[in-house]
């Protein structure tokens, strides 16, 4: 029997080569178009399910990514960093297909998308933004700062450009409640006679937004408006007013367009509110993740939805958490 | 004999190496000691931007050689058919429909109040008319209109909304000031602006402009 005669010097270059090009593959990506026969499953991972808005952005993501063919898992992060990075535990180990995201915390959830992302599973933001623009696939957001400008400028024409008010901030590691903020405060610190007396945290909560209001009123009992971050918030508010018999003297503003808050513009209960379309934005990111999984990549990192003041004189228009067809 | 065994032991020598050599290819193929990975396109540019420098850039060239639409046109079309006139003229931002005008033209003042002054855009008593803000300036408006400026290529909507606030600053600091001292009523404003698109309300004027360029004659 002959055998190949390796010469030495052709083994040690057949492994020098070896060596150096065996690692020049293409890098894992992130999963390609899915064979139809392949089980195909989307995580929708919200902050919290404790309000209602975050109930509508979840089932109609859910809905949506049902009837473009996937089974899907909610989990609910309880507004808990720790529990939202288990769900991603799980994701992962479970091989989902994608993950459709509502995070806790724009900076700490990060770490949980370039995990799913490393693990092969794209992710697809709504509503809250992640602070990086390379870990998720696309994030749809609302465009919270022009809302809150008109908000402003609507407080001011209805409060007047003098007295005194309180805020109640959303969650502090997000940045909707900041952009809300920022947004509110471009326009209402341009009138020195308008002086923020209170501004606390009730993290998009209405329970502890009812505390904070109770507390607020015995401190600044003459206050003439709050502005809340949310619509959840601004319910607890009212109730408070309502409680403390102040409701004709502290006008009260939300944001999101929740349907309570709506019905309660129309009953001349809240001043405004701002309509975010969470309908939209939850379908955008399972379409988003739909197209992703057949191949497409070239989606915009950041894509602002619009958003729409509510007031009295135009809350016929709205209901069902956007316009009324 | 001594040389038959030497070269006996040469030669399984070699196999030895083949097999040797043959296996750790394959192995190094299969586990490699170390992996190229392509450097991934940057969706967005990375780091901090510096907003004032972009807003300098944007207010001084870009702006100035955006294409804008004639107001007289805009308006005109607005009047007939205002979904139209936004289908026609206006640029969409995002999803959801907010569009914006960018235009420029003239009109004569017939009207003032503290925040804006009326001008009536064409002659005759039934011209139509639009308002030129004069009082502070709030949003997004001047950020969108042209369609130059992408939320993408900042590295947070922060960012992108700082600048909305330092190009509306520059407008207060750089254009208002003319149209507070002299846009008296009779007088002729040659002007370029940014516009919401939106239908215009009964009664009301057809554009509620921020003016980014004005002259009073």
């Amino acid at each position: 029997m002959h055998l190949p005669r390796i010469p030495i010097r052709f083994a040690a270059l057949l492994l020098a080569f070896t060596t150096l090009f065996s690692g020049c593959k293409p890098a894992a990506q992130p999963a390609t178009s899915a064979s139809p026969a392949a089980a195909k499953r989307i995580a929708v991972i919200i902050s919290t399910l404790n309000n209602p808005w975050f109930v509508v952005l979840a089932n109609t993501a859910r809905d949506r990514a049902k009837e473009l063919g996937y089974d899907v898992t909610i989990f609910d992060s309880q507004n808990d960093p720790t529990k939202e990075a288990t769900h991603f535990d799980n994701v992962i180990s479970s091989g989902y297909s994608a993950v459709l995201f509502n995070c806790t915390d724009a900076r700490g959830s990060v770490a949980n998308v370039r995990r799913a992302r490393a693990a092969g599973i794209p992710v697809f933001c709504m509503d809250r933004e992640i602070e990086a623009s390379d870990a998720a696939v696309s994030q749809i957001l609302s465009d919270n700062y022009s809302g809150t400008v008109a908000l402003g400028q609507y407080f001011v024409k209805e409060v007047g450009e003098t007295g005194d008010y309180a805020e109640l901030l959303g969650l502090v590691a997000d940045t909707n409640t900041w952009n809300r903020s920022k947004g509110f405060h471009s326009v209402v610190d341009r009138y020195p006679g308008l002086k923020m007396v209170a501004q606390q945290s009730a993290e998009f909560d209405r329970s502890k937004a009812l505390e904070v209001m109770e507390a607020i009123l015995q401190s600044h009992p003459d206050i003439k408006a709050v502005f809340c971050g949310n619509d959840a918030m601004a319910m607890g508010a009212y109730q408070a007013l309502l409680a403390a018999g102040k409701t004709d003297q502290v006008k009260v503003f939300g944001f999101d367009g929740a349907d309570d808050v709506v019905r309660s513009i129309a009953e001349g209960k809240i001043t405004a509110t701002v309509m975010q379309y969470p309908k939209l934005m939850a379908r955008t990111a399972a379409e988003n993740a739909d197209l992703y999984l057949k191949g497409k990549r070239d989606f915009p990192q950041r894509t602002p939805v619009t958003v729409e003041l509510v007031t009295r004189d135009n809350v016929s228009k709205f209901g069902d958490y956007g316009r009324k067809n | 004999m001594a040389v038959k065994t030497s070269q006996h032991s040469f030669g399984a020598w070699r196999l030895r190496l083949s097999l040797v050599t043959v296996i750790a290819a394959a192995a190094l193929w299969r586990f490699p000691l170390f992996h190229v990975m392509p450097i991934a396109e940057p969706a967005v540019l990375t780091g901090t931007v510096d907003v004032e420098t972009v807003a300098e850039k944007f207010w001084s060239e870009q702006l100035p050689a955006a294409h804008a639409a004639d107001v007289a046109t805009v308006v005109a079309t607005l009047q007939k058919d205002p979904q139209a006139a936004i289908k026609t003229y206006a640029h969409t931002v995002g999803l959801g429909g907010t569009a914006y005008f960018f235009i420029s033209g003239e009109g004569r003042v017939v009207s003032r109040e503290r925040d804006s002054v009326r001008l009536a855009v064409g002659s005759g008593a039934d011209a139509p008319v639009v308002d030129l803000q004069i009082g502070d300036i709030f949003g997004n408006t001047v950020r969108d209109a042209t369609g130059l400026l992408d939320v993408n290529q900042f590295s947070s909507l922060e960012d992108f909304n700082t600048l909305a606030g330092a190009l509306n600053q520059r407008v207060e600091s750089r254009v208002l000031p003319v149209l507070r001292d002299r846009a008296q009523i009779g007088a002729l404003v040659t002007f370029t602006g940014c516009a919401e698109a939106e239908e215009p309300a009964p009664g009301g004027p057809l554009l509620t402009i921020i003016p980014v360029r004005a002259e009073v004659h």
